[in-house]
């Protein structure tokens, strides 16, 4: 089964690498291989997601390995997904790399399949984790996007209608990412609340979700005010997915608390 | 005066202290919290005073934190009352407004049928004011971000109740046994075993709470996860302990006792001949000489479990090891040595009635109106014979997606 991670994982660095050749030289073919190669990275992610889960009869997303692939399996997917719907291309060049960045480091976790340990045997478990995933993706996305809003307003002046698009989507997919973060941290509350007996015990897990949760709710109140759309904003969402990846990794590595599962 | 109020109501004052939350709460997650203050002393050599007088090993409950919430509360509550009567009132005239908007993109005759089509199939709800077309739709997602707000500040109401109002104790109890709480309430414990039918760690308890009144609830197991409610009292399966067994025998008279082995204690007839309980090990490594190393801690079960006890025999003292099954006579008693015994340790929570109904309603409350906020979002467009406008108080995904899906019809050729 390890083998079928690092053959997705190989094939999610070709893609990379395709893509970024393809994009340095202007060469059509390669960005379509490269495209192909992710949408192959991300079936054999999914198979072997799927086949994790079989093995370990539950939900595949209960250690920082798991989670991690849960979480680059999320960013694929809305890559696909945005990119298909939307007509994006230009999104590939950021979102494919960022994809691989989060495998390798699932691919210095433990790999092993471990007995769930009784605090997560719980019906919470799929909700909340589950709705990490998609906020995380989702925000990982947005950044994205507002990497490519930076590089494209600074070129071309003229270009408003695609910048304003571009804006909206990001939003949209914050909007996104803020309802499934709001549903973490709520579900997170009512679990807590069943296996500790409080909801909220400013764990530095539930710390950091929680500023991560502010500082998006400032970015929608920002946004709300008008005047500071666009670059700004772009530059906002871009530093944001530096604490969605603190949140996500940098809490269990450098902060100690009860959200500590190895 | 007026200066501060619309300060104190407006969303600058919002974002402000929502920032200021989100930098207390950096601090919080940085700087362990809730540790004694020598603790700080030790490990913050150069920087525990600044710690100790800020109140940063507290912050949580530092009363400027307090402060910062309850303002922000303050600030919600303001705000919302201003928004929601200008978006009631809005309402009522934006559909007679927005039929005398100016076209803000200009559609060939072709451009426009697609668009109705498109409106009509997107199911909005057409109205003919004057010479213009009105397509209305979700016209209640208007209200979405204020329910949110409104959420938003229940969450922390009934929130900070939920966290404050309960009285925990975490109590150990042997099975068999019971625990009274304060009001005459009984909590017992049945039986409890550390592990499920296939060896997995799985703590279950099986309980039942007698209220004062009599009232009492069935006997049920709890688990990690799988708390017991019961009038005001919920009780959750937290920890775990393993006690040693002893039974105790008079061959002079054939009487017999069971003790549950907890603590060091003596256990004799005359109080001078008898056995001092010293510690139960879970386990033990014995070299090829037959020397024996004690192991302190397991988690789970105890595979090998290990009596440590001190032989008090007229005035004489030694040290033994023993095991279950082993006896010993001392003193004019037989000890038999069982099996240890497991016991739950058990968090006892007794909470006001309805807090946490409440508080997930109000979960449920906030997770519907982000829904609504943000995919309701009330629709509004004016069509005429030339093109087209989009009104109402969130214009602009309609902006956006009309914008690119009928670029093509764009009479281009005159501006509007
Ligand atoms: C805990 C904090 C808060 C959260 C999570 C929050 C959330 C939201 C959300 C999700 C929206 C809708 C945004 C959109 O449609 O794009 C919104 C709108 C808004 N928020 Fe907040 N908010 C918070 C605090 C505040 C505060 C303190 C103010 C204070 C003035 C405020 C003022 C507003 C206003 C004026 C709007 C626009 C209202 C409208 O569209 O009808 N918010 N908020």
């Amino acid at each position: 089964m390890k083998a079928l991670f690092f053959i997705a994982f190989a094939a999610y660095a070709v893609s990379v690498i395709l893509e970024f050749t393809g994009t340095a030289f202007r060469k059509e073919k390669l960005l379509r291989l490269a495209w192909i190669a992710f949408i192959a990275a991300f079936a054999l992610h999914t198979v072997f997601l799927a086949a994790r889960g079989v093995a370990a009869k539950r939900l595949p997303l209960s250690n920082q390995f798991e989670f991690a692939n849960g979480f680059a399996w999320g960013v694929a997917l809305f890559t696909i997904a945005v990119c298909t719907r939307m007509k994006t291309d230009w999104l590939k060049v950021a979102a494919i790399p960022v994809t691989l960045l989060i495998m390798t480091y699932a691919a210095l976790q433990p790999m092993e399949i471990r007995d769930l340990m009784p605090a997560l045997r719980s019906a919470w478990f799929g909700v909340h984790i589950g709705s990490a995933v998609l906020s995380y993706a989702a925000f990982v996305i947005a950044g994205c996007i507002g990497a490519r809003y930076l590089i494209l307003s600074k070129k071309e002046s003229d270009n408003q209608k695609a910048l304003d698009q571009m804006d909206f989507l990001s939003y949209r997919l914050v909007s996104f990412g803020f309802l499934f973060l709001t549903v973490v941290i709520l579900s997170g509350a009512i679990w807590a609340e069943q296996a500790w007996s409080a909801f909220w015990t400013w764990d530095p897990k539930e710390v950091w979700a929680l500023i991560t949760w502010i500082i998006y709710a400032v970015y929608l109140h920002l946004r709300l005010r008008g005047k500071k759309k666009g670059r700004q904003m772009a530059w906002y969402l871009v530093i944001a997915v530096f604490v969605v990846f603190f949140t996500f990794a940098g809490v269990n590595t450098l902060l100690h608390g009860m959200h500590t599962y190895g | 005066m007026k200066k501060v109020l619309s300060f104190l109501r407006s969303m600058r004052f919002g974002i402000l202290l929502l920032s200021l939350v989100a930098v207390c709460s950096v601090i919080g997650s940085v700087i362990p919290q809730e540790h004694e203050a020598m603790w700080y002393v030790q490990n913050y050599p150069g920087t525990y005073a600044p710690i100790l007088r800020l109140g940063l090993d507290r912050i949580f409950s530092a009363w400027y934190f307090i402060a910062i919430l309850v303002m922000l509360c303050l600030n919600l509550i303001l705000c919302s009352i201003v928004r929601i009567r200008s978006v009631v009132a809005s309402s009522k005239t934006e559909r007679e407004r927005a039929s005398k908007l100016p076209d803000t993109v200009r559609l060939t005759p072709e451009g426009v049928d697609k668009l109705r089509d498109h409106l009509v199939a997107m199911r909005c709800r057409g109205e003919k004011i004057g010479e213009s077309e009105i397509f209305t739709k979700n016209s209640f997602g208007r209200y979405g971000s204020f329910l949110t707000h409104l959420s938003i500040l229940l969450t922390v109401i009934v929130g900070a109740a939920a966290l404050y109002l309960p009285q925990v104790t975490d109590q150990t109890c042997l099975p068999g046994e019971s625990v009274m709480m304060p009001d005459g309430t009984e909590i017992r414990a049945y039986d409890f075993s550390i592990e499920d039918e296939s060896g997995r760690l799985d703590f279950t308890s099986e309980i039942r709470i007698k209220l004062p009144d009599g009232r009492h609830s069935e006997t049920k197991q709890i688990r990690v996860n799988y708390p017991m409610s019961f009038g005001p009292y919920k009780v959750y399966q937290q920890t775990y302990g393993t006690a040693g067994s002893v039974t105790v025998r008079n061959p002079a008279n054939g009487g017999e006792d069971d003790f549950t082995l907890t603590d060091t204690v003596f256990l004799s007839l005359d109080g001078v001949s008898g056995i001092w309980y010293q510690a139960l090990y879970p386990d033990y490594l014995q070299d090829p000489s037959g020397n024996v190393t004690l192991i302190s801690s397991v988690s789970g079960r105890y595979a090998n479990p290990v009596y440590e006890i001190i032989v008090s025999e007229g005035g004489q003292y030694r040290s033994l090891l023993v095991f279950p099954g082993d006896e010993i006579e001392t003193g004019g008693l037989v000890f038999r040595f069982n099996d240890p015994v497991e016991y739950p340790g058990l968090r006892i929570k007794r909470t006001p009635p309805a807090v946490n109904a409440l508080l997930i309603a109000v979960f449920a409350l906030m997770t519907a109106a982000l829904y609504i906020t943000f995919f309701c979002d009330p629709i509004l467009v004016k069509l005429d014979k030339d093109g087209y406008a989009v009104g109402g108080p969130k214009p602009e995904r309609m902006r956006v997606e009309l914008g690119a899906g009928f670029e093509a019809y764009e009479r281009k050729d005159e501006e509007p």
